[in-house]
């Protein structure tokens, strides 16, 4: 279950800044009638935590090479390799994304502009994605030559995104409330919508999936190849007791923030409710980032190449 | 003979082949694995890299005579030993990131170890085995068709090792007119995905590649 321990953390921390950055995108977006000001204040402490973890994580997937010091070879055959491609996007993505952020900070160029830029920027985010899983799609490695792969790939995106920047919010608004510098109440109402909408995200994001699997698995189970019978075998067998783990990991973090949520909009204001608003939120995103961990140490733990 | 000597040598076999490829006669091959050493030994490969190799691959059981109810077994076992094939599709040059991996003299398959960053996207595509990561100088390392040897007129080590004589290697149109064209046996992958320049006559239990019902018998060796 070790496998390519450098890429388990490089994969999951790229798709997790993607998705990270977009769902900071539509809180943008879909929060525009608070006003510009207060949605920069709730949500900008995120986007610049996003920069350093997606910089350790380039720098991890560096750890997997035998030869870093020449890592930026790899941008070498761009017109055939997606690995190529892969590490174009991943860089133009933290190059695009520092670019954003600096503006963010000192105010440079126009709230347009900017927004333009993060537009461009959460783009090529999604064409790193979209390179990363055409890395696998490997014609001598059936378990992975999967459209499953893309699916799964961009589920885990979204999934870690949303609940990331649903942790940060939070944390960020309790670090401010113990500092006695709350924010308004038009904020708090913006966290809360955040929530709101990053819970339903989650629970898409569940449900694709919880439903991709079994179909991916079935796929898998009657493709008839030896590798596929192999990475089958892997998965559900040798494996197996991970897979449940990932899945039980994943359902109870979403489940936690769905109930805790609920019985939020039911019972407004409670003492117990505003304790527990802080740590709902990040103990969601923990359960599920240990599964997802888990649900890629499984990914590479099924490669199984077709012939010798 | 003299560094220079041999460069020349080198310079006059640059056209010779316009493609090379191996041949093996899985018929008459006993696995005794002769090949796989004497390239290990001809080119000091450490121990885990391993530029050819050979496989076993078994299968069979037990068979009713319903008229009699007796039992008999129809084992089998053949050997293949395969190294880096040449193809003219080749997957690791697709893959390959740094461009490291190409298209040398001769139609071999080479790598560039000043290039190379040792991600080892090519092992993981290349349905052969035929790209091996050296930990010792952090790149990928593979069979080049002994082309020291070839200039100086010699057949590659493992062809030249072989006691039973099931090798063979040469121009690849000349190997397929003279043996056929088959390489599609298991446990090798369908050539239609890299189109390796292989020639394979076939053991009397060969079974087509994706067709097999048996098993490799040596995964810890290839």
């Amino acid at each position: 279950m070790l496998h390519e321990l450098p890429l388990v953390i490089f994969t999951i921390i790229a798709q997790m800044s993607v998705g990270s950055f977009v769902v900071l995108g539509l809180i943008h977006l879909f929060g525009a009638r608070a006003g510009r000001d207060v949605i920069d204040k709730v949500s900008d402490p995120a986007l610049y935590a996003i920069g350093p973890i997606l910089v350790l994580g380039l720098l991890a997937s560096m750890l997997h090479l035998g030869t870093p010091i020449r890592a930026i070879n790899a941008l070498r055959h761009l017109d055939s390799s997606w690995l190529s491609r892969e590490i174009l996007f991943g860089l133009l993505f933290a190059a695009l994304g520092g670019a954003f952020a600096s503006c963010q900070w000192f105010k440079w160029l126009t709230p347009g502009l900017r927004q333009a830029l993060a537009g461009l920027t959460a783009l090529v985010g999604l064409g790193l994605v979209w390179s990363m899983a055409n890395v696998y799609l490997l014609p001598t490695v059936p378990a992975w030559n999967s459209w499953a792969t893309v699916v799964r790939f961009f589920a885990t995106t979204f999934l870690l995104g949303s609940l990331a920047v649903g942790a940060v919010l939070v944390v960020t608004a309790e670090v401010r409330r113990r500092r006695g510098s709350a924010l308004d109440e038009v904020s708090d109402r913006v966290i809360m919508s955040s929530l709101r909408g990053i819970t339903i995200a989650a629970i898409a994001m569940l449900g694709v999936e919880f439903v991709v699997l079994p179909i991916y698995l079935g796929e898998l189970a009657t493709e008839g190849s030896a590798a596929a019978t192999a990475s089958v075998g892997a998965l559900v067998t040798t494996h197996g007791g991970y897979a449940v783990v990932q899945l039980v990991l994943v359902f109870l973090g979403v489940a936690l923030l769905g109930v805790f949520l609920s019985r939020l909009v039911e019972r407004p204001g409670s003492a117990v409710q505003a304790q527990l608003f802080a740590i709902v939120p990040v103990a969601a995103f923990v359960l599920v980032f240990a599964g997802e961990i888990i649900g890629r140490m499984l990914f590479y733990a099924s490669y199984v190449r077709a012939g010798l | 003979m003299t560094d220079m000597t041999k460069a020349n040598v080198t310079k006059a076999n640059v056209t010779k082949y316009k493609q090379l490829g191996f041949y093996v006669d899985q018929a008459s091959c006993t696995g005794c694995k002769a090949c796989q050493i004497a390239c290990k030994d001809k080119n000091d490969l450490p121990v885990g890299v391993t530029w050819r190799r050979v496989a076993e691959y078994s299968g069979g059981g037990w068979s009713q005579d319903q008229s009699q109810g007796t039992f008999k077994a129809n084992v089998f076992t053949y050997y293949t030993s395969v190294s880096c094939n040449h193809c003219e599709d080749p997957i690791c040059i697709r893959v390959c990131p740094t461009k490291a991996m190409h298209k040398g003299i001769d139609g071999v398959v080479g790598i560039d170890p000043t290039a190379c960053i040792g991600c080892r996207y090519c092992e993981w595509a290349c349905p052969y085995s035929a790209p091996a990561f050296s930990a010792a100088k952090g790149v990928m390392t593979k069979c080049d068709f002994c082309q020291d040897y070839l200039a100086e007129g010699r057949d590659p080590a493992c062809v030249a090792a072989c006691p039973s004589r099931v090798l063979d290697f040469g121009e690849i149109d000349d190997l397929r007119k003279k043996y056929g064209t088959t390489a599609g046996i298991e446990p090798l992958p369908d050539p239609a995905i890299t189109k390796p320049h292989l020639v394979i006559t076939p053991h009397k239990d060969a079974q087509k590649s994706g067709h097999g019902d048996g098993t490799l018998a040596n995964p810890a060796e290839v």
